[in-house]
């Protein structure tokens, strides 16, 4: 399981939010930059299709493959209260030819997208991982180096967290008292909820480029 | 002086005033000083221009209210301080003027004939009058007794104490406000609203970019891009050699025992007799999920329709029996060979370990069960499955998978005999629950490993994790797996051969992967195990 928020972020911000991130979480950036490869199951595996999503780590010197099962959000009086969104997720190392596998299983690919961004990876109360990505379609099939943003002006920003059945909880409390550094500059919400952009993020931006200097992070 | 006719604006009103400065055809003329300073052009043209404002503003508020949109509160409050100054300005210079004169109705009509009387009447409210004397007795309490020049002398000096008050306190105001940079003296600062076209854009964007990233719309593969290009990047330059989704390879590999290292030939074993069956057998993690509602409080999954025991209750008879058949007769028909030759392989691929040998001594107690490959390689494939569908799959394939998933599991847990009798015996539906039960122990089974624990009994692990470790399992060890236990073509029953390669792989798999990030969920885990 997992607690997952979502925000956007106008590009122009993305360099004061990443100051921001440094300064919250204390951890060097990691680069992102990761290929997903969105599968659909064909109709022999099942009456329902259902969705994989294989993930390249084109960021590390060789590509790293993970597969991805997002399942069903918590639902509930429970669940409408909590400000971040839980959900079951399913998450492994693969070896480079999962995709030739789910392709013989019986999958197609439905989508592919090449998110580029950065993150960080830190723990309080709970690893939390904050990522910032462009989102890019490929022009052409596998194409990676033509790939363009989808919305040049807008970033997305994803706060996650794993979570177990026991201690969502905190688990919740944790991502949301750390949504709260954020507010200056975005909102975050569940994914699927809009939220638009804070109008006075140009001058916490501002704010956060000048205090910091330019110091080169 | 006194004159008759001019009708001074009606004062204290904001409707547009009827300022008419009607030159009376009298005799009289007004005192040239009293004319100048009345300066009636000048009053014509400003409450003209003030009525011109009023209304425009009025129109700007009708606007709003028409399209439904809320006005800039600041702006209204801004233009509404213009109109009211200059109303009061207005106002102000008539009255320095208007001893001279008196108001004289001109329009008696039905309508004002009522309310002239009281708008011309200079006795004030009773209300008012009150309020009058009130503040009048306040303000001469010590004094009324004195005469009246002394009265004004302590009122003057009264005012000039509060005066002298005000002067300092603005200076204080004044000096702090330098002090703290707040700038002069203005109202609240405006808040940076978006005009509304930029706020459309961006909603319209972020709309985007949500879907897109969430639900993959707008990066669909046109159909004339489902070709391949020529030119793979480097991560998918091995890993693709064929076409998109295009499962054409139907080569079969008969004799079992043969590692054949080109991947097609799994998928034509898969696709033919095991076609079938993949298609049925699709074990979901609303499956396990559904199981472990069934054993724990349903927290997770509170008002899913699925939760609970629905799914599990109600398996279709029919596919039970055929399942149940098909197994029987695979029993059957399974030579003695594959079973030796599994175990054979085995005892190679089996690393050190407390679960090889355990699993050794429980294979020989399963020297009447099938060791298809075929079935290990669906039944991973199902296990894969298993974590990668979503929760609404149909009864027939948790039964299937279940049946498998019951044997693979019992065999990678050395406590998990029992179960393993149990579910020989039982009827499906008890097997389920058994098995609900097993595949969390199986989960337990490689962190048990980790820690050093044995023994594993049955906890209720949640769902996910489970089918992660499964995953671990299945993740790097799968090509070996796969093409191992590519030989068989009959279908059914589980490969408990292969089980300690399986969780061999489990083993290894949980070694392999230390970053991910299930790993802060396992001291929680032992500590469950413990408890």
């Amino acid at each position: 399981m997992e607690c997952v928020v979502q925000g956007i972020i106008e590009t122009q911000h993305v360099e004061a939010l990443q100051i921001l991130l440094q300064g919250l979480c204390g951890v060097p950036k990691d680069r992102v930059r990761v290929h997903e490869f969105c599968l659909k199951s064909g109709p022999n595996l099942g009456v329902v299709p259902s969705e994989v999503r294989l993930l390249c780590d084109l960021a590390q010197p060789t590509p790293a493959w993970t597969v991805r099962h997002v399942g069903g959000a918590m639902r509930g009086a429970g669940a409408e209260q909590l400000s971040v969104l839980v959900r079951s997720v399913v998450e492994s190392k693969v070896s480079s030819n999962a995709l030739r596998f789910f392709y013989a299983v019986g999958y197609k690919l439905d989508h592919e997208l090449l998110k580029i961004g950065f993150a960080f990876r830190f723990h309080r109360v709970v690893p939390i991982t904050v990522t910032v990505t462009s989102a890019n379609r490929m022009p052409k099939l596998h194409a990676v180096d033509d790939a363009v943003p989808l919305t040049p002006g807008i970033q997305l920003v994803e706060i996650t967290a794993p979570a177990a059945g026991d201690n969502y909880n905190e688990v919740t409390a944790a991502v949301s008292s750390f949504c709260e550094y954020l507010v200056p500059l975005l909102h975050l919400s569940k994914p699927g909820v809009s939220t638009g952009i804070v109008p006075t993020a140009a001058a916490a931006a501002s704010s956060l480029l000048s205090n910091s200097g330019g110091k080169a992070i | 002086m006194e004159v008759d006719g001019g009708a001074a604006p009606s004062q204290g009103q904001l409707a547009p005033p009827a300022a008419e400065a009607v030159a009376p055809p009298k005799v009289e003329r007004l005192n040239p000083v009293v004319q100048q300073q009345l300066n009636l052009e000048s009053v014509k043209t400003r409450a003209l221009g003030l009525y011109k404002t009023i209304s425009r503003i009025l129109e700007d508020f009708e606007a709003f209210a028409r399209s439904n949109t809320t006005p800039k509160w600041q702006d209204a409050l801004g233009q509404f301080s213009m109109v009211s100054m200059e109303l009061f300005n207005i106002v102000e210079d008539i009255k320095n003027v208007s001893k001279a004169f008196v108001v004289y109705p001109r329009n008696v009509n039905a309508e004002n004939a009522t309310i002239l009387p009281v708008m011309l009447s200079s006795k004030l409210l009773p209300e008012m009058e009150a309020e009058d004397t009130t503040k009048r007795e306040q303000l001469l309490f010590g004094i009324s007794g004195l005469p009246v020049h002394m009265q004004i002398e302590k009122l003057k000096t009264r005012i000039d104490m509060i005066g002298a008050a005000c002067e300092t306190a603005e200076k204080v105001i004044s000096d702090c406000r330098k002090a703290y940079g707040l700038g002069s003296r203005q109202g609240p600062t405006l808040v940076p609203t978006l005009d509304k076209v930029q706020a459309a854009k961006i909603q319209e964007q972020e709309n985007l970019l949500r879907a897109a990233v969430n639900f993959g719309e707008g990066f669909k593969i046109p159909i004339d891009q489902r070709q391949l290009p020529t030119s793979l990047p480097s991560h998918l330059a091995d890993v693709l050699s064929f076409g998109d989704g295009a499962q054409n390879l139907g080569d079969n590999a008969g004799a079992y025992g043969k590692n054949t290292s080109s991947f097609s030939s799994n998928q034509g074993v898969l696709q033919t007799p095991g076609g079938q069956l993949i298609g049925r057998s699709v074990p979901s993690p609303s499956n396990a999920v559904a199981f472990d509602n069934a054993s724990t409080p349903p927290m997770a999954y509170a008002n899913s329709p699925r939760s609970g025991t629905n799914i599990m209750n109600t398996p279709s008879p029919q596919q039970q029996v055929q399942q149940q058949q098909q197994q029987r007769q695979k029993i059957m028909q399974l030579p003695h060979q594959q079973q030796l030759l599994v175990q054979q392989q085995l005892r190679q691929s089996s690393a050190a370990g407390v679960l090889g040998q355990g699993v050794m001594s429980q294979l020989h107690d399963i020297t009447g069960q099938t060791q298809q490959k075929l079935q290990q390689q669906q039944f991973q494939n199902r296990q894969l499955q298993t974590s990668h569908m979503p929760h609404n799959i149909a009864q027939n394939q948790i039964n299937q998978g279940s049946q498998l998933r019951s044997h693979i599991n019992q065999f990678s847990g050395s406590a998990n005999s029992a179960l393993f009798n149990a579910a020989q015996s039982s009827p499906n539906s008890q097997m389920i629950t058994n098995m609900s039960a097993s595949m969390q122990s199986q989960s337990l089974l490689p962190r048990m490993q980790q820690f050093g624990l044995t023994g594993g009994h049955t906890q209720r692990n949640h769902p996910s994790q489970m089918l992660n470790d499964q995953m671990f399992g299945m993740g790097p060890s799968n090509p070996a797996n796969m093409i191992a236990m590519q030989q068989q073509q009959q279908q059914q029953q589980g490969g408990f051969g292969n089980i300690p390669t399986h969780t061999q792989n489990l083993q290894s798999g949980m070694v392999n992967l230390p970053n991910t990030t299930q790993n802060p969920n396992f001291p929680q885990q032992r500590q469950q195990n413990q408890s």
